[in-house]
């Protein structure tokens, strides 16, 4: 006990406060930013990984573009070759095709004694580029029901361009998910007519449609269609990043277009880089807190030279004489993480209710923290591995 | 450890030199247990050399040392680590003291890496060199004789089988000489060690079996 004692009291001799002060403040400014920076994502992912939020994911539906040559039958639809060239670019990450029925269908309303009916178009699409799928997304050749997503723009045509100026009410989600509706096809390969249920089920911010399952599709086309799939003449296409130059070249050089606007995308590549920098920033000012460190122990020891020499002449251990160091590195480590922690909380208390605002929440806190003991760990090690050569070297050199 | 055989050791910066009639370097010497050794040499001749390769701490020589027969070379720093606390006594002509620590403090460290002696016996011999009323007092506010004393003391505080002393006595009066030889004798006869004491001419006043000159 005396001789460890003793030993810090050489050891630590020349220390500087300063130093060791610098050194506690970087490596605090730097870890607070790491993982205030990954709690910051983790309690706004609501929101970043809300396809229906401000901060879309990033498809982009695709079609060709109509022009006086194709108006006069040119071909508005993709080949295979077409699609698989696309698949293979290194900015896509998948691409969905959009299926037409193959028959002609009306949808009918009653309500309340009078019936409205209209020709209608349906399309699907896999579910999984489906922004509002939910439960009932489901269609089985048995119940006969078929959920339907339209587009949130037809509803918004309808309140505040058609009802406003024609004195109709304006209608809820909720009020038009309750209508019930009648889809009627018509086939023209001789089967009998066929009336079914329908029902909306949801409203889509990305897809400008009405889409029904797969399922129906695949069963209704089969059933009721010329009997040849049609090939797809739009494509929902999910992309690595929106802003890619590559892609716009792509578009242009294959005469394509891009419906609807990318805005949500930009902005959670926007999150993305943003979260990207200040990882990095915080990353790198550790990064530089370990130098401070390190080249303040290696300081302390240069000073102390003398004093491990004498020591090793009595025949101390070497890892006593780190171990003396070591703790220093790992007492100031751990100080700098612990306010850090405290710095990441206080915060969090700071822009958790604005976040909740928008939707996000108090998430798990593990995942920051953990990752911040691992670079505080990393950290110690490499410390540690730096502190045990200069010994091993004083010892050689004695 | 029972023998230091020294097979034509001799030091780098004396290659190329005749070196004359050394007892030491360029041949075959043995240390061995139990004897005492007093390397006698004018300045400038290597005797500290000698001990620092001994004692593992300079290898700037040719030749090989072997403890019991192993090549000290192949020897790893925990292993002499282990030798300096348990087979290798040293007191260095620079004493290596630690100024800012008290006299008993600087023993103390020496002796509490084996607990070789209780505090009281530490005491009594401080007691015995005539420096216990500065046992609690900080070396580097003592006189050289005083620090060689402490120094002196602290070297025996640990189990060895060889004890190199570097020049022990060279800022000791007669008395004070006749007293330390004294405690050296006793605690390395009480030990079975070996002695190998340097002088340059105050020569430390312990019987010697065999005289060396460089």
């Amino acid at each position: 006990m005396l001789t460890h004692k003793l030993l810090r009291r050489l050891l630590y001799r020349n220390l500087s406060a300063a130093q060791l002060a610098g050194f506690v403040l970087s490596n605090l400014t730097g870890l607070a930013i790491v993982i205030l920076g990954i709690q910051f994502f983790m309690d706004g992912r609501p929101i970043w990984a809300d396809d229906d939020s401000f901060i879309r994911k990033d498809y982009l539906v695709v079609n060709k573009r109509i022009s006086a040559a194709n108006t006069l039958g040119a071909c508005t639809v993709f080949t295979p070759a077409q699609i698989e060239e696309l698949e293979s670019e290194p900015w896509v990450r998948r691409v969905g095709r959009f299926t037409s029925a193959d028959y002609r269908v009306y949808a009918s309303v009653n309500a309340s004694g009078r019936s409205m009916s209209t020709y209608m178009f349906l399309e699907s699409i896999p579910t999984s580029f489906i922004d509002v799928a939910g439960s009932d997304w489901t269609f089985s050749a048995s119940d006969k029901s078929v959920p339907i997503i339209i587009s949130k723009d037809y509803l918004s045509l309808y309140n505040f361009g058609f009802a406003s100026t024609v004195g109709m009410p304006a209608l809820s989600e909720s009020a038009i998910k309750s209508i019930p509706l009648t889809l009627s096809i018509r086939p023209d390969n001789g089967r009998p007519p066929l009336d079914m249920p329908a029902y909306i089920v949801g409203f889509s911010n990305r897809l400008n449609t009405i889409l029904v399952p797969e399922e129906f599709m695949a069963w209704s086309n089969a059933r009721y269609g010329s009997g040849s799939t049609p090939p797809p003449s739009r494509l929902i296409v999910d992309v690595n990043s929106p802003g890619d130059v590559r892609i716009k070249e792509y578009m242009e050089a294959n005469d394509l277009e891009i419906a609807g606007d990318k805005s949500g995308s930009q902005a959670s590549f926007l999150v993305n880089v943003i979260a990207g920098v200040a990882l990095a920033v915080g990353a790198l000012i550790t990064c530089l807190s370990f130098f401070i460190l390190l080249l303040s122990i290696s300081l302390l020891m240069q000073k102390n030279r003398q004093k491990i020499h004498s020591l090793i002449m009595l025949g101390v251990e070497l890892g006593s004489i780190s171990g003396v160091y070591i703790r220093l590195v790992a007492g100031v480590n751990i100080l700098a993480y612990i306010l850090a922690v405290i710095a990441m909380l206080a915060m969090r208390m700071q822009y958790l209710p604005s976040l909740r605002g928008m939707g996000g929440g108090a998430s798990t806190v593990w995942p920051s923290l953990l990752s911040g003991l691992m670079l505080m760990i990393v950290l110690i090690i490499f410390n540690v591995i730096a502190v045990n050569k200069k010994v091993r070297k004083a010892f050689l050199n004695s | 450890m029972d023998t230091i055989v020294l097979d034509h050791v001799l030091p780098r910066v004396f290659e190329g030199d005749s070196m004359g009639d050394s007892d030491v370097w360029r041949t075959r010497l043995t240390f061995s247990r139990g004897r005492n050794y007093v390397v006698e040499a004018p300045s400038g001749t290597g005797k500290s050399s000698l001990c620092a390769y001994i004692y593992g701490n300079r290898r700037d020589y040719l030749g090989s040392i072997c403890f019991d027969g192993t090549d000290v070379s192949t020897l790893c720093p925990s292993r002499w680590q282990e030798l300096r606390r348990t087979q290798l006594a040293y007191l260095p002509q620079e004493l290596d003291l630690f100024p800012e620590l008290t006299a008993m403090q600087n023993i103390c460290l020496k002796n509490d890496l084996t607990g070789h002696m209780t505090h009281d016996a530490i005491r009594s011999m401080m007691r015995e060199l005539g420096i216990a009323d500065r046992a609690d007092f900080p070396v580097g506010k003592m006189s050289i004789g005083q620090q060689q004393r402490v120094a002196i003391i602290r070297a025996i505080c640990q189990p060895f089988s060889f004890l190199l002393i570097d020049e022990p006595v060279s800022h000791l009066d007669a008395a004070n000489n006749r007293l330390a030889a004294a405690m050296i004798e006793q605690e390395a006869a009480r030990q079975g060690a070996a002695v190998i004491a340097t002088s340059v001419g105050n020569r430390i006043g312990i019987s010697t079996d065999v005289e060396l000159h460089l």
